[in-house]
């Protein structure tokens, strides 16, 4: 739309350039093609080309005819660079472009943009002001002039400057969002907080705002204010809509451009995006395994059904292509193991540790699927593989032993986690399952309450948490001292009633603690039963 | 005649008049021959261009400033043995005509430093209280802690010690944890990626360029307690700081909030900073979530407008002699540098613009960074050393074959105001160079503050000041290796209080002088110090004479 307003301005304005002042063309440092994906390669030879014919054919000056002409092809190639990232060859090329036709400002405003993102306030000043000058109403070059202002500690310029937009468009998410940053910097809190909840009404994507506004909210002493919104800023800002920018924008292609565009929309979550622009990655390069991985890594996240198969079909694909990929091998494996579909999984994990068999991740996983697929001998043996490569690896030390205890392989469970205590003495997981096996074993001759009690009490002193207030119960319990565990599970039962846990939990303290206070032996009955199901939920929250 | 001479007068007014120079390069002539070799493959293995920094630090005791130089190598495929840091022993006298002559001696080879990956950055401090300064070093691999044996060698005390964190390293500080008069070790980790699974990431262009950290998952960072025994324990889980990742860059260890407990700022890349602010319990018992990350509410986690910057360097002091200690941060090329100016609370605001700290950082990527009172005026100057870390066009049309040079900055702080004086600054100032790391002090003992500025792949820079003599200061030393978290409080007659940060952190992968320096302008008369440390205590020296070192115990 702005293209064509700005056109039809040039069409009604006369030229300005007298044929007295020849413009004087700066040399454009024409970035090397080597290495460019060959679209973008032949894109930017084809728009250069363009020039270099013309300006061939005006070797000595431009011709006055020929002028806009020039400018025209030159404003192509310099789009071109600007799309992408070639700053250094685009600023000299929209320089050119301007020279030859000053009435376009569109060249104004596209140098204005790259002397703001180098720092080079004065010259985007300048810039903006020039095109401001043409075209009043052109909110994107008045919003950046603000910007510029105020990245020259000239707030009070910059705020008439966005006071200006917002007369003619109130609802600009952009000028209000600065307007708030204007006011934020000049510690005016309510003012700060009235512009950028405006800013967030309109665009209530930009969760970025929420960062400024909980300083403002922090500014006027309202701490949970401040929170919430500090906790609610993402990556998301505002920026004008800019039909220029969109227009150059919209000239990038090639199969890197939508690689980097694809891998910027899943850092950001936006998976149905990245599954867009990988997919035009893998249409121009259907051979390129890893287009075909990230494209099932982005379909694999946008939580629908239909993109999870679609997903394992590009990766069957790229194992068609490559059928030693590794992380092909891992994410198929991955995306079974989600649907539940551990047979499968366990197929394409199993691949993915033969081609890297030290890698302990692929290893831990398969592990899973084995003892989800019924396979237990197999999977404790893929854990001895993956805990060999990886010992400092707590959570894999419980998950092994939580696997023995269901198999009812008492002594085994309690051998291994010696040996993880051997290797990780100060593991808050690995402490709390040997005290509590060698507390509670099921199998009473694996059982050592005085190791437990000092296991349990070294826990507490360093974390004085219900959680293992109830260990050194438990322990005080199996070396008989039915008083001491009743006192330690009282303590605990206190601190979790004032605490305000839930009352099932509360429930469940108490019963224990009625087994320590009435039965002889100081045990709880219902040990017993389920024990391996139990031991992990009975970890403390904090490690599940 | 008239208009011949009107012509020459106009160009002589239209010459500009030679800057002059505050730094002087002298690393040549005084025998520091340190060239840093990243090992560049052309298969732009991320670690190539992250490196490196070094160290500052009276490694023999002997009163002056030691260099050590961190070193990279080869990796990749074929990659042998890594090449091995250097050590340089300063050996200062003074000249026939009473001048300072400066001399470094590498004694590398005599120093049983060995050092066993790829080399990143040092941290410097005593961690067995026995009055050396022990060298601790980070790496892509594992990190090495080096004791030192008070003969002019070291031993590797790594295994030891139990701090050989195996991942990739960048910066860590020495600090009081817990307030025991023993040093712990905060390391900054950075991301998780390997040489073994390089892979291909792209400039805007399509171009192969280097990769970022957003490439990477981030890794947790490292927080080691010292047991007093000569081994450390590892309390990250166990105080918190483990309990979220960050591309991790630069640290130092201040108190924010003025409560006397040392608090952490680590500088991420891409990410919102920590803030780890010390709830101060003390002892091992309580020191469960003793550290909490509250960047966000004390607003310095981000810049004022909630974009996570690619945090590279930090600085923390007065910058506007208001008693507290600011944090400035230098970030990417795009991106301004950040100051977040403290309101004494531990609560930070954004003022990059309205200080004037922003201005002129945009089109540089900055690293290694001090606040230094390069003039001896009484405020604190910014030092900054600027290296790109994507491939700058015009260099690599030109052939340059590691396009990533840029110049150093410097910014004069008048009465809290930041103004650039990098083009009337000097020769040192224009010369290009791939600045990463910075280690600053006073290596000539001559009353101002010098700077080793470290180039990735390529010779490090000796910038002896040249400004701030001539202009009254005073020094402090607390024992032989400082007392990091201390707070200096210089009264001056006449003139309000400066506070000044014992510590050694800080800047971008390196270590720096642990002595204060306060720099007193024109006004030599006696100064009043008082020693803050962090405990509460405070010592005070009155009739302090200036122009000289004065040394206490820590």
């Amino acid at each position: 739309m702005l293209k064509t307003m700005l056109l039809l301005a040039l069409l009604a304005q006369p030229e300005r350039q007298t044929a007295a002042v020849q413009p004087v063309l700066q040399p454009v440092p024409h970035p090397s093609l080597a290495g460019l994906d060959p679209e973008v390669a032949a894109q930017i030879e084809d728009a250069r080309s363009l020039v270099d014919g013309l300006l061939a054919q005006n070797a000595a000056d431009v011709a006055e005819r020929d002028k806009s002409k020039v400018a025209e092809a030159y404003g192509e190639v310099c789009k071109v660079y600007h799309a992408y990232g070639m700053t250094d060859a685009a600023m000299p090329c929209y320089a050119n472009a301007l020279r030859l036709q000053p009435v376009n400002v569109a060249w104004s405003h596209y140098l204005g943009l790259l002397q703001q993102e180098t720092g080079k306030l004065a010259e985007a000043e300048a810039s903006y002001r020039r095109v401001l000058a043409s075209f009043p109403d052109f909110h994107p070059a008045r919003i950046h002039l603000g910007e510029v202002l105020l990245a020259g500690n000239r707030p009070e310029e910059a705020e008439a400057e966005f006071r200006q937009v917002l007369a003619k468009e109130p609802d600009n998410a952009a000028a209000q969002a600065a307007l708030g940053e204007v006011f934020l910097s000049r510690r005016q809190y309510a003012e700060a907080v009235r512009y950028l909840e405006g800013a967030l009404a309109a665009a209530p994507d930009a969760d970025r705002l929420h960062h400024p506004l909980g300083l403002a909210w922090r500014g006027l002493g309202d701490v949970d204010k401040a929170r919430e919104h500090l906790e609610k800023a993402g990556r998301v800002g505002v920026r004008p809509a800019d039909s220029l920018v969109n227009e150059m924008e919209s000239l990038r292609q090639g199969p890197t451009v939508h690689l980097l565009r694809g891998r910027m929309a899943f850092r950001f979550g936006r998976y149905a995006d990245a599954a867009a622009e990988f997919r035009k990655t893998v249409a121009a390069h259907p051979e390129s395994v890893p287009a075909r991985i990230n494209l099932a890594a982005a379909l694999g996240e946008t939580g629908d059904r239909a993109d999870r198969n679609a997903a394992k079909e590009q990766l069957r694909e790229a194992l068609a292509l490559a059928p030693d990929n590794p992380t092909a091998h891992f994410n198929l494996g991955t995306l079974y193991m989600q649907d539940g579909e551990s047979a499968g999984a366990v197929v394409h994990f199993r691949e993915a540790v033969r081609i890297e068999p030290a890698d302990p991740v692929s290893r831990r996983l398969l592990a899973q699927e084995l003892a989800k697929d019924g396979r237990p001998e197999e999977a404790l043996a893929q854990y001895e593989t993956a805990l060999g490569i990886e010992p400092q690896n707590s959570l894999m030390w419980m998950e092994a032993t939580g696997l023995l205890l269901r198999l009812g392989r008492f002594r085994e469970a309690r051998t291994t986690l010696e040996t993880a205590y051997g290797n990780l003495p100060r593991s808050v997981e690995i402490n709390w399952a040997l005290a509590k096996l060698l507390a509670d074993s099921p199998d009473a001759s694996l059982r050592d309450g005085k190791k437990a009690l000092a296991l349990a009490e070294q826990l507490y002193n360093l974390f004085p948490s219900p959680y293992h207030a109830q260990l050194v119960a438990l322990a005080l319990a199996e070396t008989g001292d039915c008083p001491g565990a009743v006192q330690w599970q009282r303590k605990a039962l206190d601190v979790i009633r004032q605490v305000g846990k839930p009352p099932e939990e509360v429930k469940r303290v108490e019963a224990v603690l009625k087994s320590y206070q009435t039965e002889g032996t100081c045990r709880p009955s219902f040990l017993e039963n389920g024990y391996a199901e139990r031991f992990g939920e009975d970890l403390p929250p904090v490690w599940q | 005649m008239l208009p011949i001479l009107a012509a020459a007068l106009a160009l002589f007014l239209a010459t500009p008049a030679p800057a002059a120079d505050l730094f002087l390069d002298a690393a040549t002539e005084t025998g520091l021959d340190f060239v840093h070799v990243n090992g560049m493959s052309g298969e732009m293995y991320f670690p190539e261009m992250m490196g490196q920094g070094g160290a500052l630090f009276d490694y023999d005791g002997d009163g002056d400033l030691d260099v050590y130089c961190v070193q990279g190598g080869k990796l990749g495929p074929g990659a042998s043995e890594p090449l091995p840091g250097r050590l340089y022993r300063n050996d200062l006298s003074l000249g026939p005509d009473g001048r300072r002559v400066l001399r470094f001696v590498d004694v590398t080879a005599s120093s049983g430093i060995r050092t066993t990956a790829y080399g990143m950055g040092a941290a410097t401090g005593d961690i067995d209280n026995d009055g050396l300064v022990d060298l601790y070093l980070t790496h892509y691999g594992a990190n090495q802690m080096f004791r030192n044996n008070g003969d002019g060698t070291f031993s590797d005390v790594t295994a030891k010690t139990g701090t050989g964190d195996a991942r990739w390293s960048v910066s860590a500080s020495f600090f009081d944890l817990d307030r025991d008069g023993w040093l712990d070790l905060y390391v900054v980790n950075y991301v998780d990626y390997s040489v073994e699974k390089n892979p291909k990431c792209f400039a805007p262009s399509s171009r192969r360029d280097y990769c970022g950290p957003a490439d990477f998952p981030p890794l947790r960072h490292t927080l080691y307690r010292n047991r007093r025994d000569g081994t450390f324990e590892d309390v990250s889980v166990r105080t918190g700081v483990a309990a979220r990742p960050g591309p991790g860059m630069g640290v130092v260890a201040f108190d924010a909030d003025r409560d006397g407990w040392t608090d952490l700022f680590v500088a991420n890349d891409g990410a919102p900073n920590f803030l780890w602010m010390n709830r101060g319990d003390g002892t091992l018992r309580t020191l469960q979530r003793t550290f909490q990350d509250d960047a966000l509410l004390a607003g310095a986690a981000v810049n004022r407008r909630g974009q996570a910057e690619a945090g590279m360097g930090v600085t923390a002091g007065d910058f506007d002699a208001d008693g507290d200690d600011d944090l400035f941060v230098t970030h990417l090329t795009g991106e301004t540098n950040t100051l977040f100016v403290n309101d004494g609370t531990g609560l930070f605001e954004d003022r990059s613009t309205e200080t004037g700290a922003a201005l002129g950082s945009v089109p540089f990527t900055s690293f290694g960074t001090s606040w230094i009172d390069f003039d001896n005026d009484g405020w604190l100057d910014l030092f900054i050393t600027n290296g790109a870390v994507r491939i700058l066009e015009p260099l690599a049309q030109a052939g340059d074959p590691y396009p990533l040079d840029q110049t150093d900055q410097l910014y004069r702080n008048v009465g809290g105001r930041l103004e650039e004086v990098t083009s009337s600054a000097g020769k040192v100032f224009q010369q290009p160079g791939v600045g990463r790391g910075a280690a600053f002090g006073d290596v000539d003992n001559d009353g101002d503050t010098d700077v080793v500025a470290y180039t990735s792949n390529g010779p490090v820079r000796l910038l002896l000041n040249q400004a701030g003599n001539g202009k009254a200061w005073t020094g402090v030393r607390l024992g032989q290796v400082g007392g990091p978290g201390t707070r200096i409080e210089v009264i001056r007659p006449g003139a309000p209080a400066l506070w000044r940060r014992v510590h050694t952190d800080g800047s971008y992968a390196s270590a720096s002088d642990p002595r204060v320096l306060a720099g007193l302008g024109e006004r030599r008369e006696p100064v009043t110090v008082r020693i803050h440390h962090p405990g509460g205590r405070i010592v005070e020296w009155r009739g302090v004479p200036v122009g000289r070192y004065g040394i206490k115990e820590p």
